[in-house]
C-alpha cells in the first residue's frame, strides 16, 4: 500500500488503470478533454470536482456504460475500451445504492457470484463473509425496502466487493447519507480499502470526504484534470487558481513577482503592499502570480511581531464555530479571513489588529 | 363533528344515487337469479299449509284441501301450463296426475279426496315436489347458469347433453378472454418497455400511439375493425395484393376477428400498468446488473422481467375482468359461435325475457368479475415488496 | 440488431393501434355505398344523410340531450363528493372504492338489473331512466378528475380564508371550486363523452324513443352497414379531439396540475 506522501508520479510497475489521451464529447459538448490518468494497483483515488466536471462520466467510461470518443482505456497493460460492461470485472457502487428490490440482501449480494457460475454453496460463504465484513450479518433476508439509507449502502458496497473485482468503483455513494454516517462509512470504506488492499476510483464533489479517505485526488474542472497529488499536495500546493478555491479555504491575492533572493521572493500585490514568499522556485522576476494564504495559517496579535509579512487591520466579525473561530478581517482595501484555535483571544469587532503569516505559508500559483 | 356532518353532506347525494341505482339494481340482479315466486303466489293456500308438513310422513288432510281450494280458484289456464310443466321437471309424472285432478276438480262441487283420484296423491314424493317449486328462492337457474339440475330426490345433476349450451358458453368466455390477455400481454410487455426505454417526442408518440385509440369511442373501434376485416376490407385487400393469400381469408364474424379487435380495444388497460411500473423502476438497476456481470439478456430475465412482473399482473387482470364482460365487440364482429356470456345474458333479458336466467348468469359473470377485482385491488395497494 | 428489431417491432405495434382509426376516417367521404377501398369518389352524402335521414338525425338530438343531462348530473354529483371525500374520515377509503365500482361492473349484469328495477320504478324507456343509467357509468370519471385536481391545491389557501372568518360553505364556492375547474371541466367533459359512447345500458333502459347516436351506430353496424357510419364515427372523432383541446386549453389556462384520467377506463 503506497504511503500517502511517498506517492511516485512514475510507476515503476504497469500500473492497474491507465487513461490514455481519452476524450469524451455529446455532439458539439466535450465533457472530457484529453485526459492522461495512471492508477496503481491498491490505490485509492478520487475523482473531485464540482458537478458537470466529467468526474462521473469518467467513472462511466471505465466501468463500460460510456465509451471514450477517442484514446484508451487500459487495464493491467489491456485495453478495455471495447468491452462491454458485463466483463470488466469492476465493482460499482451507485450513488442511489442501485440494489433489486426484489431480492433479498443475500441474494443481492449472491447476483455478481451467480452470473459468475460460481457454485451455491461457495457463493454462500462469500456472502456470509462479505456481509460479516460490512456488518450486516443479522439483515441477510431483509429486502432492500426494509434497510436504512446506510445499510442499503452497505449492502451495496458488499455486492461491488464479493466477487472480488480487480477495481472497485464508486460514484457519489455518500451523497444521500447524513453528517454523521458519512463520516462513519468513510472510515469504513478506507478501512476495508488498507484491509483488502483494494484499489478505488472514487467520485464525489465533496472535497473533505476526498481528503479523508484517497491516496491520490484528481481535481476535475470542465473536463480537465486541474492537478493529481496526494491530499496533502493539493491542499499545501495547489497548482491553479480553482484547485487552490476548491478545496478548503483559502485566501488570495494577486501580484507581481518583483525580487528574487535564493529561495524566496517577493511578490508586489496589485492593492499594493507585498509579500515575502517561500519556495520561490522557478519564478521569474516581473511573473504575475496568485498568493494562496490559507486561513489558519495567518496569526493575529496586537503587536507587530518582527518578520516579513505583517499588515494592520480592522476585526469585521468573529464566528465562534465550536472546534474554531473564524475572524473576518479588513485591512481598508481587501478583506480576509482567519481560522484561530477555538481557544484563542476574542477579539472585539473593530478592534486594530496585525496580521502575520510565515513566507513558507504562502503558496504561489503562477498565472 | 361539524367536519363530518359537512361531508356528509356533500357525499350524501352521489352515496343516495349509487345505492339507488348503481347496487339497488345489482340487488335486484342477484334476488332476481333466485327469485321463484310464481308458484307460490299462484297457490296460496298450499303455501300456507305447507311447513307444517314434516315432508316425510304421509301429506295431511289440510294440505290436500288446500290445494284443491287452490286449484279450484286458479282460472288462468298459462299459468297452470307453467306450474305443471315446473312440477313434471322435478318429478316425471305430474302431466297426467295434474290433469286427471283438475277434471276432477272441475266436476266436483265440494272436497275432493285427492286419495281416490290417483293414489299416487298419497306418496310424498309428489307433495315434495310441489313444497319444492312453492319455495319462494330458488336455485334452479343459477344451476341451470352451469348446465346442472336437481333430480327428483334433490340431488345436484348435470342435464342431458345438448339441451343447454351455457357451460360451453362461459368456458368460451374464459377461453377467448384469457386468449386476449396472453395478445395484450404479448404485445404489451414489449411495448410498455419500449416505451419505457425511449425518451423525449419518440416517447410522447408511443405514449399518444396508446392513449388515443383509449379516448375513441369503442363502437368507433369495433366499426373500424370491421372495415379493415371484412373479406374485402384493407387486410384482406394488402395480404392479396402481395401474393400472400388467393381467396380472402375469412376474418370476420369470426373468432379470430374477436380476438384481433378485443386486443386492440384492450392494449392500453395492459400497457399502461406495466408502463408506470417500468417507469417507477430506478434507472441505474441495469446498469447495476451489468456491472455485477450480467450480459443483456440474463439482466432483463433476472431484473426488469420480474420487476415488471406487478405491473403485468395487473393488466392481465385488467384485461381478463373487462373481457370476459365485453359485449359490443363481440356481438358486431363474431359470428353466432363467438358469443360470450354477456351475449347470452342480453338474449336472455331482452329476446326471450327469462328474467331468471339472464340474472343467474349475470350473478356468475359479477361474481368472477368482482374476484378478479379484488385480487387486483390488493395487488396495486400492496407495497412492501417494492423499494 | 436488438436495434432492429425494437424498431419493427415499435412500428408493427402503433400500425396497430393507429390503423383502424386511419382506416375509417377517409371512408366517411366516399361516395359508394360500401365501405371498402378505394374510394372511388370524395362525397358528402352520408354527412348529409346523417343530418337528413329521420332515424340519424333523431338519435343525434337524442345523444345531446342525454348527454347534456347526464354531464349536468354526474358533475354536481361527483363534484360534491369528491370535495365530501377530501378530508379523510372513517371509511372514506371504502366510499370511494364503491364510487368507482361502475367502472369494474360488467355493463350488461348492471344493464339486466337497471331494466328490472326501471320498469318497476317506472322511469324504463324514458330520457330520464337513460340518463340516469349514463350518470352511474360517468360519475367515476368525475369523482377521479376532481379529486385529482384537488389534491393539486395548498389548503392553506383555505385555511386563511377560514381564519379571516369566511363560512365553509362560501370557502368552498369561492376559494375551493375555482381553483378545483380544471378538473370540475375535465370530468364533465369525460362524463359527456362516457355518456355519448354508452351502448350496453341504452340497450337495457332505453325506448325506440331514447335511440342515441351510439345505439344507433350499434344496430347499423349490426343490420345493414353502411358509410354513414363512418360519417358518424367521424363526428365521435371530430368531437373527442375538440373536447380533449377544450379540456387542454382549460388547463392551461388554469395552470393546475393535471389529472390523470382515463387510465382505468
Amino acid at each position: 500500500m503506497p504511503g500517502r506522501d511517498s506517492y511516485r508520479t512514475v510507476f515503476p510497475v504497469q500500473p492497474r488503470i491507465r487513461f490514455h489521451c481519452v476524450s469524451k464529447s455529446f455532439g458539439s459538448l466535450s465533457v472530457i478533454d484529453d485526459l492522461s490518468l495512471d492508477i496503481a494497483a491498491g490505490e485509492f483515488v478520487s475523482l473531485l470536482g464540482p458537478s458537470g466536471s466529467g468526474k462521473t462520466t469518467i467513472l462511466m467510461i471505465l466501468a463500460g456504460f460510456e465509451a471514450p470518443t477517442s484514446g484508451e482505456v487500459l487495464l493491467d497493460g489491456r485495453r478495455i475500451d471495447h468491452l462491454p460492461p458485463y466483463r470488466r470485472d469492476m465493482g460499482v457502487v451507485f450513488q442511489d445504492y442501485a440494489l433489486f428490490p426484489h431480492m433479498t440482501v443475500a441474494e443481492n449480494i449472491a447476483f455478481p457470484l451467480k452470473m459468475r457460475g460460481i457454485g451455491r454453496a461457495e457463493a454462500a460463504a462469500k456472502v456470509a463473509r462479505v456481509l460479516d465484513m460490512v456488518q450486516m450479518g443479522s439483515m441477510r433476508d431483509r429486502r432492500p425496502s426494509q434497510l436504512s439509507g446506510g445499510q442499503k449502502q452497505r449492502v451495496a458496497l458488499a455486492r461491488a466487493l464479493v466477487f472480488e473485482p480487480s477495481v472497485v468503483l464508486m460514484d457519489e455513494p455518500l451523497a444521500a447519507l447524513d453528517k454523521q454516517l458519512r463520516e462513519q462509512m468513510q472510515l469504513d470504506i478506507r478501512d476495508l480499502h488498507r484491509r483488502l488492499g483494494l484499489t478505488v476510483v472514487f467520485v464525489t464533489h465533496d472535497q473533505s470526504e476526498a481528503l479523508t479517505m484517497s491516496d491520490r485526488i484528481a481535481v476535475f474542472n470542465r473536463g480537465r484534470v486541474e492537478q493529481i497529488g496526494t491530499p496533502r499536495e493539493i491542499y499545501d500546493r495547489p497548482a491553479t487558481r480553482f484547485v487552490a478555491d476548491f478545496i478548503g479555504e483559502t485566501n488570495l491575492v494577486e501580484g507581481v513577482v518583483r525580487d528574487r533572493d535564493g529561495g524566496c521572493a517577493v511578490v508586489g500585490l496589485a492593492r499594493g503592499g507585498s509579500l515575502s514568499v517561500a519556495a520561490a522556485n522557478g519564478l521569474a522576476a516581473g511573473q504575475r502570480v496568485l498568493v494562496s494564504i490559507r486561513p489558519e495559517r495567518i496569526a493575529l496579535g496586537r503587536e507587530r511581531p518582527a518578520g516579513p509579512n505583517t499588515l494592520r487591520a480592522r476585526i469585521v466579525d468573529t464566528v465562534y464555530q465550536g472546534d474554531h473561530l473564524r475572524v473576518l478581517l479588513d485591512d481598508g482595501a481587501f478583506g480576509f479571513v482567519v481560522r484561530m484555535d477555538r481557544r484563542a483571544t476574542e477579539w472585539p469587532e473593530g478592534a486594530e489588529v496585525v496580521a502575520s503569516v510565515d513566507p513558507a505559508d504562502c503558496w504561489v500559483i503562477p498565472l | 363533528m361539524r367536519r363530518h356532518l359537512g361531508a356528509l353532506v356533500l357525499v350524501g347525494p352521489l352515496a343516495l344515487f349509487v345505492a339507488l341505482f348503481f347496487l339497488w339494481p345489482l340487488a335486484t340482479v342477484m334476488t332476481q337469479a333466485v327469485a321463484d315466486s310464481t308458484v307460490g303466489q299462484a297457490l296460496p293456500a298450499t303455501s300456507g299449509a305447507a311447513p307444517d308438513w314434516d315432508r316425510q310422513s304421509p301429506p295431511p288432510e289440510e294440505l290436500k284441501a288446500a290445494l284443491v281450494e287452490d286449484l279450484r280458484n286458479l282460472d288462468n289456464r298459462q299459468l297452470f301450463g307453467d306450474i305443471v310443466r315446473r312440477l313434471n321437471s322435478v318429478q316425471p309424472g305430474f302431466r297426467t296426475l295434474m290433469g286427471r285432478t283438475m277434471t276432477a276438480i272441475s266436476r266436483a262441487d265440494g272436497p275432493v279426496d285427492l286419495s281416490s283420484v290417483d293414489r299416487r296423491w298419497d306418496d310424498p314424493v309428489y307433495w315434495r315436489a310441489i313444497v319444492g317449486v312453492l319455495a319462494p328462492y330458488t336455485d334452479r337457474h343459477l344451476l341451470a347458469a352451469l348446465d346442472l339440475e336437481r333430480d327428483g330426490a334433490g340431488a345436484i345433476v348435470p342435464i342431458p347433453a345438448g339441451e343447454s349450451a351455457n357451460r360451453t358458453i362461459l368456458l368460451r368466455t374464459f377461453w377467448v378472454a384469457a386468449v386476449v390477455t396472453v395478445a395484450c400481454a404479448v404485445i404489451g410487455l414489449p411495448y410498455a418497455m419500449l416505451v419505457a426505454s425511449v425518451g423525449g417526442w419518440l416517447r410522447q408518440i408511443l405514449l399518444a400511439a396508446i392513449l388515443l385509440p383509449l379516448w375513441t369511442s369503442l363502437l368507433v373501434r369495433t366499426a373500424a375493425w370491421y372495415i379493415l376485416l371484412q373479406d374485402r376490407g384493407l387486410i384482406n385487400d394488402a395480404l392479396r395484393s402481395v401474393g400472400l393469400i388467393d381467396a380472402p381469408l375469412p376474418l370476420l364474424f369470426n373468432r379470430a376477428g374477436v380476438v384481433i379487435a378485443m386486443t386492440h380495444v384492450l392494449l392500453p388497460l395492459m400497457v399502461l400498468p406495466i408502463y408506470s411500473v417500468l417507469v417507477a423502476i430506478p434507472k441505474n438497476l441495469m446498469p447495476a446488473a451489468a456491472s455485477l456481470g450480467a450480459p443483456p439478456l440474463r439482466a432483463f430475465l433476472r431484473i426488469l422481467l420480474p420487476l415488471s412482473f406487478r405491473g403485468l399482473l395487473s393488466g392481465s387482470l385488467l384485461v381478463f375482468m373487462t373481457a370476459i364482460g365485453y359485449y359490443i365487440t363481440p356481438a358486431l364482429i363474431g359470428g353466432p359461435q363467438d358469443q360470450m356470456i354477456s351475449s347470452i345474458i342480453a338474449f336472455y333479458a331482452t329476446g326471450s325475457a327469462n328474467w331468471g336466467m339472464a340474472a343467474a348468469l349475470g350473478v356468475l359473470l359479477l361474481a368472477a368479475t368482482m374476484v378478479l377485482y379484488i385480487v387486483y385491488g390488493w395487488l396495486s395497494t400492496d407495497r412492501t415488496a417494492r423499494a | 440488431m436488438l436495434r432492429i428489431a425494437r424498431i419493427i417491432f415499435g412500428a408493427a405495434a402503433v400500425l396497430f393501434l393507429l390503423a383502424p382509426l386511419a382506416a375509417i376516417l377517409p371512408m366517411a367521404f366516399t361516395s359508394s355505398v360500401f365501405l371498402t377501398y378505394p374510394i372511388p369518389d370524395f362525397s358528402l352524402r352520408w354527412f348529409e344523410e346523417l343530418f337528413t335521414a329521420g332515424a340519424w338525425r333523431r338519435s343525434i338530438i337524442n345523444s345531446l340531450i342525454v348527454g347534456f343531462g347526464t354531464t349536468v348530473l354526474a358533475t354536481v354529483l361527483g363534484t360534491l363528493a369528491a370535495v365530501g371525500l377530501r378530508g379523510r374520515f372513517v371509511l372514506s377509503g371504502s366510499v370511494r372504492t364503491l364510487f368507482l365500482l361502475p367502472m369494474v361492473v360488467p355493463a350488461v349484469v348492471l344493464g339486466v338489473g337497471m331494466q328490472i328495477l326501471f320498469a318497476r320504478i317506472g322511469i324504463a324507456s324514458s330520457y330520464l331512466g337513460v340518463i340516469i343509467a349514463h350518470t352511474v357509468l360517468a360519475v367515476p370519471f368525475v369523482l377521479v378528475s376532481v379529486t385529482a385536481s384537488l389534491d393539486g391545491i395548498d389548503r392553506s389557501v383555505e385555511r386563511a380564508a377560514l381564519s379571516r372568518g369566511a363560512t365553509p360553505p362560501s370557502v368552498l364556492l369561492r376559494e375551493t371550486l375555482p381553483l378545483a375547474a380544471p378538473g370540475v371541466i375535465s370530468g364533465a367533459v369525460l362524463a359527456f363523452a362516457t355518456s355519448l359512447d354508452e351502448v350496453v345500458l341504452t340497450l337495457f333502459v332505453a325506448g325506440p324513443n331514447q335511440r342515441t347516436l351510439a345505439r344507433q351506430m350499434f344496430s347499423t353496424i349490426r343490420e345493414n352497414i353502411s358509410p354513414a357510419i363512418a360519417a358518424a364515427a367521424f363526428l365521435f372523432i371530430a368531437g373527442t379531439i375538440l373536447l380533449a383541446l377544450l379540456v387542454l386549453l382549460v388547463r392551461r389556462r388554469f395552470k393546475a396540475p393535471a389529472p390523470e384520467t382515463a387510465a382505468e377506463a
